[in-house]
């Protein structure tokens, strides 16, 4: 029996009365919707809250779910509307850094500390993007680049979402211009 | 930085683990849920029947205008006084849209 069988199988359970089904969908997806949260928020305590409330809205629509699109997809989707209802909301949420465990040993973490704010500072220009285009990025590269399963759970045509990802790659790089090219990859600029 | 970069960074796993309880958790929140009373549906036999009344009440009274044969000047009758009283009229409106833009200027300034 497949993933996608036992999530039919429970979701036909919890439409039924079967409350405890919902247990096994949630163990199931929780790591998913909860890393998708996170990346749209960076903060723990509210990418599991949110992760939450995508799991409820999806029990509160689960006699909707009629198996013309895959499970996964079905519940993404409903996790990036809650995430977008959240995040407008609520607003953009408040970025910070831990640094604090990178700067205890020397140049070496130093160094690493450095490629981690170049990540993260790359990872906070996405949530600075408008609505369309962060959307449009986090869930692609969440997707691992499946262009056409991206345009599914935004519910877009594939050709308007490589539109938005082509508008918002060009944002991000002007966005990014001032981190400068990475250490790692730029050994020649270093001797 | 180049976009294979910001492509290579954006690709990287980005993930947190779920908490022990989040399971827990979530199950709380689905019991919470199906405990509620289902949301009131919007009444839609009402709003059809109210619809229905209304386009037969607008037909009814065109076909009541259209047969009596009543003049539009006969129509317009009782209007006339306010149509003397027009520039008048016009004035005050204009002075109670002044007084109201004036009343909103200064919030409408105030707005970041």
């Amino acid at each position: 029996m497949g993933e996608g069988d036992d999530d039919a199988a429970d979701a036909a359970r919890v439409v039924a009365g079967d409350l405890g089904a919902f247990e096994g969908i949630v163990r199931r997806w929780q790591g998913r919707l909860l890393a998708l949260a996170w990346r749209f928020c960076r903060d723990r305590a509210a990418a599991e809250d949110m992760a939450q409330e995508a799991f409820v809205r999806a029990f509160r629509a689960l006699a909707t779910f009629r198996g013309d699109a895959a499970f996964s997809t079905w519940l993404t989707a409903i996790a990036v509307n809650t995430y977008r209802s959240r995040w407008r909301a609520a607003g953009p949420p408040l970025l910070s850094l831990d640094l604090a465990a990178a700067l205890v040993s020397g140049p070496r973490a130093l160094r690493g500390l450095q490629e981690r704010e170049r990540a993260e500072a790359v990872r906070r220009a996405v949530l600075s993007l408008p609505e369309r285009y962060r959307e449009a990025i986090l869930v692609y590269y969440f997707e691992e680049k499946d262009v056409a399963e991206a345009a599914r759970v935004l519910a877009v045509a594939e050709g308007t979402l490589k539109a938005r990802l082509h508008r918002a790659r060009a944002l991000l790089k002007r966005r990014c211009a001032h981190l400068g090219p990475s250490a790692a990859g730029s050994g020649t600029e270093e001797t | 930085m180049s976009p294979d970069e910001i492509d290579r960074i954006l690709s990287s796993g980005d993930r947190i683990a779920p908490a022990s309880g989040f399971t827990t958790a979530v199950m709380e929140g689905v019991r919470r849920q199906a405990a509620e009373p289902p949301p009131l549906g919007f009444p839609w036999s009402r709003f059809t029947v109210g619809a229905i009344a209304c386009i037969v009440l607008a037909a009814a009274g065109t076909v009541v205008v259209l047969r009596s044969a009543v003049s539009l000047s006969g129509l317009l009758a009782p209007l006339a006084p306010l149509a003397a009283a027009g520039p008048a009229v016009g004035k005050a409106a204009l002075a109670v849209l002044a007084s109201l833009t004036l009343a909103r200027l200064p919030r409408l300034l105030a707005r970041p």
